[in-house]
């Protein structure tokens, strides 16, 4: 009896960590499972179904990182059942990404070989670091005559954005939208500093600083903080430093990085110098995170790291007007920094998987119904010039109006950079040495060549 | 005959102590699988592959580079100081001060016992995430706890940014760490006071022992194995410490709360270079390996006298 009864709890034991071990979530099931699915589906498929391929059924994944609504299941779900009427023979999984951890999942996957399919990001992450790493489709393909058009009367630069410095499409994207800074209009007002602001939402780094010490006059105990704890949302720091006194970034071929040029370190001198003035704040244990909550309660008098999905995410919490606005530049016309968000695919060497996951994108970003809400979906604006204004008609309308003056003024999109994920880094480490008192000159010398250094190993 | 019987019964003992083996190698097998599958493997893995370029793209054979490149890199020095500054403060003053609180707690009443062990262990079940979420908060440079009381009691004229300044960071991860790392010694302390042999005790007090004489050459001395088990874990632990960096500081201000397990998580995740991640690793895993080991020594000195 004591024998069977060992016999049987070993057994148990040994079946129960197979089973953990070798189980997979039946909405990853691949290869013969696959095939097995594949007679259900034909048997409820419909004609346009049959015609997306042999008949068989195919399962892909969709990772998204949070672009607007794509972060929420039950948005992406109805995509999906609406993508299923047409192609039922596909199914799609999804798991959702942030971007604290989503980077460390892709990374993990990559190197276990369980990459999904399709993932929703920008070019900085599918194109100059997977797809320059050799781990992305082509998607050349998807990019025909009518895309290419069509995009490219909205920007040539997010076409040029979406494909590698040897012209290989590792993107095909559906949205965009430019990052700019936000301000606390009662307050502003009530400083007399909203005069410092030009009609069309620009200023000069001159009356920057006029409403700066306005504010500070009228009470104001902080104004804003650079914040510099971590690289969540420093495109707000970079577009600051470098619009104040109109700088770029990179070189115009993305090969070299320049922000330790004359105008470069002026604008960082500059915001060094404020900081010791008590007209700005800095704060090397805040990111852009803690930064919105801050302007969201009140605290500060404007925010560096705004765009109209912000906006959305805090109109909930704010007691104020938040009043978009450009980066104060030199000559007055700033060059703002863009977000550029589609889909790539992973060269996971299953073609039927390949041309599934290249239907769902074309459904998601060029079906004419499809396409439009997709878009509508994210908060930004479609990169397809064909698409007009998505939010016409909708509550959303005057407030994305808003945004959309902003475009004409989208920057160089240099986060394609080789190099980019060492750049990130060394940027607020850069910020958190100059206002420790480090020589700003020799800080940015020290970053450039810690970034040109990242992008020549990267051209490697 | 009787040798027969005799070599009957061995060999059914024989048969017997061979099934007992048998099972119990059977029962053994799943942590064994487990262990070698989780442990052992990765190890081998992580020390091959620390003598690679190893990265996204790239697996070529480097030697010793990345242990020469290793010692050459200020971060990871700056990261090395910052571990052994974290271990050296965090070690001892968890021991003190969990063993403090035991044999202060130790002879209250029960309930009221159980109320304290709670009340320490609390920060140990509450999620790493929740507790940093909490402590950023209350460092918050606006509008945080710490600056609130500071600045309306008049010890301080400014906010300061605790996470943000770097005379101040690495000891608000030393704090936070304190705290989280008090509970379990607290709870090992409290049941080997309850195993110490209390008729040692009473004739200790019947020969005229102070308290202080009852402790140190009594109870220490039963309760040395539990301080050296809470000692190697604890430095473990802080050798360790990872989740913090990555929620509150990402290593800033200037590198100045970098630490090992810090910055292999930076190199292999962020910038892909696993063989020298792994590199990190293997240094970590003897550093640790060589402290436990001297712990073991001195504290079973300790105890022997």
């Amino acid at each position: 009896m004591k024998k069977l009864l060992a016999l049987l709890l070993t057994g148990a034991m040994a079946f129960s960590i197979t089973a953990c071990g070798g189980e997979e979530p039946s909405d990853t099931s691949t290869g013969s499972d696959a095939a097995a699915d594949a007679g259900e589906n034909v048997a409820a498929g419909t004609e346009e179904g049959a015609a997306g391929g042999s008949g068989e059924a195919t399962d892909i994944t969709l990772w998204t990182y949070p672009v607007g609504k794509f972060a929420d299941a039950e948005t992406v779900n109805g995509f999906i059942a609406s993508f299923n009427e047409k192609y039922p023979e596909i199914n799609v999984s999804v798991e959702y990404l942030d971007y604290t951890s989503g980077d460390d999942q892709v990374t993990a996957a990559i190197e276990a070989g369980t990459t999904p399919d399709i993932i929703l990001e920008g070019p900085e992450r599918l194109v100059s670091n997977w797809g320059a790493k050799g781990k992305m489709v082509d998607l050349a393909d998807l990019w025909d005559e009518e895309a290419l058009a069509d995009i490219s009367a909205t920007s040539e630069a997010v076409v040029n954005a979406c494909k590698s410095p040897e012209g290989v499409f590792y993107e095909y994207p559906f949205c965009m939208t430019t990052h700019t800074m936000a301000i606390n209009y009662e307050l502003f007002e009530k400083a007399d500093a909203l005069q410092y602001i030009n009609e069309d939402r620009t200023w000069t780094t001159e009356n920057f600083e006029k409403a700066l010490q306005a504010l500070k006059d009228s009470g104001v105990e902080t104004t804003g903080v650079v914040y510099c704890g971590g690289q969540g949302g420093d495109q707000g720091t970079r577009a600051l430093a470098m619009n104040l006194y109109n700088a770029e970034f990179t070189d115009a071929e993305h090969t070299s990085w320049t922000m330790n040029s004359e105008a470069g370190v002026k604008g960082l001198q500059q915001l060094v110098d404020w900081s010791n003035e008590g007209l700005i704040s800095y704060d090397a244990g805040a990111q852009a995170a803690d930064e919105l909550q801050l302007f969201a309660n009140g605290t500060i008098a404007m925010s560096f790291c705004w765009n109209a999905s912000n906006e959305a995410q805090y109109a909930s919490q704010v007691a104020f007007t938040p009043y978009p606005v450009a980066f104060p530049s030199e000559s007055g016309t700033p060059e703002l920094a863009g977000g550029i968000w589609g889909f790539g695919i992973f060269d996971n060497g299953d073609a039927a998987k390949i041309d599934a996951s290249k239907k769902f994108i074309e459904f998601i970003c060029d079906d004419p119904v499809q396409g439009p809400i997709s878009v509508a979906s994210t908060g930004f604006f479609p990169v397809r010039s064909s698409y007009g204004n998505v939010y016409a008609g909708t509550e959303d309308e005057a407030r994305m109006e808003t945004f959309a003056s902003f475009m004409p003024w989208l920057g160089d999109y240099y986060n394609v950079t080789g190099g980019w994920a060492e750049q990130r880094t060394a940027w607020w480490n850069m910020l958190q040495q100059i206002f420790g008192g480090e020589d700003v000159q020799t800080a940015a010398d020290q970053y450039v060549e810690i970034c040109n250094k990242a992008t020549a190993d990267a051209a490697q | 005959m009787k040798k027969n019987t005799k070599n009957g019964v061995t060999k059914r003992s024989r048969a017997l102590v061979m099934r007992e083996t048998r099972s119990a190698y059977l029962f053994l097998l799943p942590a064994l699988i487990f262990f070698v599958g989780f442990i052992v493997v990765p190890m081998v893995m992580c020390l091959v592959t620390s003598f690679f370029n190893y990265t996204m793209t790239d697996f070529e054979f480097v030697g010793f580079a990345n242990y020469v490149e290793m010692f050459n890199d200020p971060v990871f020095i700056k990261a090395l100081k910052n571990t052994i500054l974290i271990v050296v403060v965090a070690v001892p003053a968890v021991t003190v001060f969990s063993l403090w609180v035991s044999t202060v707690i130790y002879p209250i009443h029960a309930a009221s016992r159980s109320f304290f062990r709670c009340v320490f262990y609390l920060p140990v079940v509450t999620g790493t995430v929740a507790v940093a979420v909490v402590w950023k908060w209350m460092f918050n440079k606006y509008t945080g706890l710490f600056n609130y009381v500071l600045s309306e009691t008049g010890v301080i004229d400014q906010n300061i940014s605790w996470l943000g300044d770097e005379k101040f960071a690495i000891w608000c991860i030393i704090l936070i760490l304190f705290t989280t790392s008090i509970g379990q010694p607290i709870v090992l302390y409290v049941a080997a006071l309850g195993n110490v042999d209390n008729s040692m005790v009473e004739a200790a007090q019947v020969d005229g022992a102070t308290s202080f004489q009852t402790f140190w050459k009594i109870k220490w001395p039963a309760i040395m194995p539990t301080t050296l088990y809470i000692i190697v874990i604890t430095t473990i632990n802080s050798f360790q410490c990872y989740a913090l960096i990555q929620l509150l500081t990402s290593g800033g201000p200037n590198h100045s709360t970098d630490t090992i397990m810090y910055y292999i998580y930076y190199e292999a995740f962020k910038l892909y270079r696993y063989g020298y991640g792994n590199a990190m690793g293997v240094v970590l895993a003897i550093i640790i390996a060589v402290f436990s080991a001297l712990q073991f020594k001195l504290t079973r000195a300790g105890s022997a006298e």
